[in-house]
């Protein structure tokens, strides 16, 4: 993963915007969700870094979350965000991808 | 000769939750046995994949870290002399969540091909983690199953069962095994699990300087009361 870009990343989500995507998000230690389908209909970032990415999706739906600081775009096309702490530990994931992800 | 035969006979089942539980809480003892003939069958319910831990700095992702703890996992086997491994698929933090009962059968599968001389794991409710008390549990109910909870010992952590009474165990429930000849590998073992034990720093310090934290003795708890004359507190295979 390499640090996040704000303008690069915006690019990147706009990719899925109006597409059927699949989505997970994670807390580290408290919670994850694992492929969540929506319909994405707008795709937010804030910040100066750390990040924050905001979703929303199916009408009436948000996500949004913070503390995201580094991004890669793996060879299948899939867009994952992540937030590490200053010791490498993972507080944070937001990945995006059009297939499902392996449970 | 033939007690010879009898140590390359002697076979040790771990079923246990995470890569790297083999190696930081009893790699001692597993790399003792290993080193005397006994054939040890690891079996680890996830691949560690939920882990926040992605090296420092970090060099892994949510979705590139199984691969990765699989990867280290082998290697730390070939460090222990664990020869044999196997997963049981599971997602890391849901083992809790899983239906016990085909679960139980799995294990039960796996100690009837194994044939074990001892089954070990963790305690269903010291394990210190969900996924580790939940594979306890269905393991224990498993080796009942198997008529084998003779067999079954309870890995600790570090040296709590020092004082057995403070858990409720008295020191006949207790087998306390010396690894001080086996720190060696125990740290190659840390090593092998490098996504994991980057962020400790003692763990890349000079050899003399690390070895140096390790306790000389590791504690498992037999899991079956038995008799005070019949029990050897220094090895699990009594």
């Amino acid at each position: 993963m390499k640090k996040m870009e704000r303008s690069e990343v915006e690019k990147e989500l706009r990719r899925f915007v109006g597409a059927n995507v699949y989505v997970h998000s994670e807390a580290t230690s408290y919670v994850f969700v694992r492929n969540f389908t929506v319909q994405l209909t707008e795709a937010h970032i804030a910040g100066e870094g750390p990040y924050r990415v905001a979703l929303r999706f199916n009408g009436d739906g948000w996500l949004r979350m913070e503390a995201l600081t580094d991004y890669e775009v793996d060879d299948q096309g899939r867009l994952l965000l992540a937030g590490f702490d200053d010791k490498g530990r993972m507080d944070v994931a937001l990945h995006l991808g059009k297939e499902a992800f392996p449970e | 000769m033939n007690n010879l035969n009898q140590e390359v006979s002697r076979k040790l089942l771990l079923v246990l939750a995470h890569p790297d539980d083999e190696s930081f809480i009893c790699g001692g003892t597993l790399a003792k046995y290993a080193s005397e003939g006994v054939q040890i069958t690891l079996v680890s319910a996830t691949r560690g994949e939920m882990g926040r831990r992605m090296g420092n700095p970090p060099y892994l992702n949510r979705e590139t870290i199984a691969a990765a703890r699989e990867r280290e996992l082998r290697h730390a086997c070939d460090c222990l002399g664990i020869q044999q491994l196997q997963f049981l698929d599971i997602r890391d933090k849901t083992v809790e969540f899983m239906d016990e009962e085909p679960l139980i059968s799995r294990i039960e599968g796996i100690i009837h091909e194994s044939a074990p001389d001892v089954v070990l794991t963790f305690h269903e409710t010291l394990g210190g983690h969900p996924d580790h008390c939940a594979i306890g549990k269905v393991t224990a109910a498993a080796c009942r199953r198997s008529g084998k909870q003779d067999y079954l010992y309870y890995i600790s952590f570090g040296n709590m069962m020092e004082q057995p009474e403070r858990y409720g165990y008295t020191r006949n429930d207790i087998v306390k095994i010396d690894v001080s000849a086996h720190l060696e590998a125990k740290l190659a073992a840390f090593r092998a699990h490098r996504c994991q034990s980057e962020i400790d720093e003692w763990v890349w310090r000079p050899d003399h300087e690390a070895l140096a934290r390790f306790g000389a003795h590791e504690y498992f708890i037999h899991a079956e009361t038995v008799s005070p004359d019949r029990h050897n507190h220094y090895d699990l295979f009594h």
